[in-house]
């Protein structure tokens, strides 16, 4: 692998987990769900830094070209971002309906109060 | 015994006056609370303007989240039993004495309304008979009861019944559902013949272009609950 490339995938993995950590900062991203994204970025940056990882894990799979090995992982952290979030929408959807039913109840109970309190004032 | 009718309403500005009226002329003995799921047309004008019990959701929930809210009502005023009906009319509250008295007796957990026993009045379409005796067929295979009429909304709940929908009730097509995991948990379920009427305003929630989802998905959530129904749990 020609030296620039390589320095292109070290900046560029960096360059991701500095994204991350930023976006935490700022809020943006709770710790619960950036712990997929830390990971991934750590494993692209040592991938990246140090390439003789990748070439004895493609040696051990019998992979043609090391970068398939790549590929496979990058598709494979994809989907499992994809489930993670589908299950962070589920529960948010849970949760989101309790919430509106809780809503609900104290609306009406207000409503209740506040007849009551017309009545007995007149 | 504290009875409590819970309506749901889904843009039923039609029929929802009528629906009220009618139940608080033939049982003037039982409360009742129509469920405002967020409709967008002039239901919730009418609910208030007329002076009416109602819950009003913020945000459209389904039947499912409308009529678990309407569980929890019951379930945090003291209630005894909790009839759901539906607010298009199609159900008499005639008959609501009949759906109410097994689990009045304690003979039943939840006792549904069903038009298939008498085959009397408004009998839907061919198709839709063909899809309610499929799941009926489904149910009977997932969990060994025979209800003819699976998915009326017409159907009374004892208090434990309830206590247990106001937290565990499916959200998008419930009827179904909600008889599978009353029956896998030991409670009684039933069904009481009653005549039902065409709907008198308003669009059905299940229409024809998404009956084949229907039927897929509510097939599948029945499966699932059944696979993942442990009886250690309870």
């Amino acid at each position: 692998m020609p030296l620039s490339l390589q320095l292109c995938f070290v900046l560029g993995s960096l360059a991701m987990l500095l994204i991350v950590f930023a976006l935490l900062k700022k809020n943006l991203l709770t710790v619960k769900y950036s712990l997929l994204w830390l990971a991934f970025s750590a494993v692209m940056l040592v991938f990246a830094a140090c390439p003789y990882v990748v070439y004895v894990l493609r040696d051990l799979l019998n992979l043609v070209m090391p970068v398939n090995l790549v590929y496979l992982l990058l598709f494979c952290f994809v989907l499992l971002v994809l489930l993670s979030i589908s299950i962070a929408i589920s529960q948010l959807a849970e949760k989101n309906k309790r919430l509106a039913q809780a809503n609900a109840l104290l609306e009406e109970r207000v409503r209740r109060l506040e007849q009551k309190l017309e009545e007995k004032n007149g | 015994m504290k009875v409590l009718v819970l309506i749901p309403c889904y843009n039923e500005e039609a029929s929802i006056q009528r629906v009220v009226e009618r139940l608080r002329s033939t049982c003037p003995q039982v409360d009742y609370l129509v469920i405002n799921d967020c409709s967008t047309d002039n239901s919730e004008d009418i609910l208030r303007q007329n002076g009416y019990n109602y819950l009003n959701l913020p945000i459209n929930l389904g039947i499912g989240g409308g009529v678990q809210s309407g569980y929890r009502y019951a379930r945090d005023n003291g209630y005894d039993i909790a009839v759901q009906m539906d607010g298009d009319g199609q159900h008499d509250p005639a008959y609501l004495s009949a759906v109410l008295e097994p689990v009045e007796k304690g003979e039943l957990d939840m006792c549904i309304g069903s038009r298939f026993i008498t085959r009397e009045g408004f009998q839907t379409s061919f198709m839709r008979r063909v899809g309610i005796s499929f799941l009926s067929g489904l149910l009977k295979l997932l969990c060994g009861k025979r209800v003819l009429d699976v998915t009326s909304g017409f159907r009374a709940c004892g208090r434990e019944m309830f206590c247990y929908f106001a937290d565990h009730y499916a959200s998008d097509y419930p009827e179904p559902e909600a008889i599978l995991a009353a029956t896998l948990r030991g409670f009684r379920v039933g069904e009481a013949p009653v005549v039902m009427e065409e709907r008198q305003g308003g669009v059905s929630s299940i229409n024809p272009m998404r009956s084949v989802y229907y039927m897929i998905k509510v097939s599948l959530s029945l499966i699932i609950d059944r696979l993942s129904y442990s009886p250690k749990r309870r």
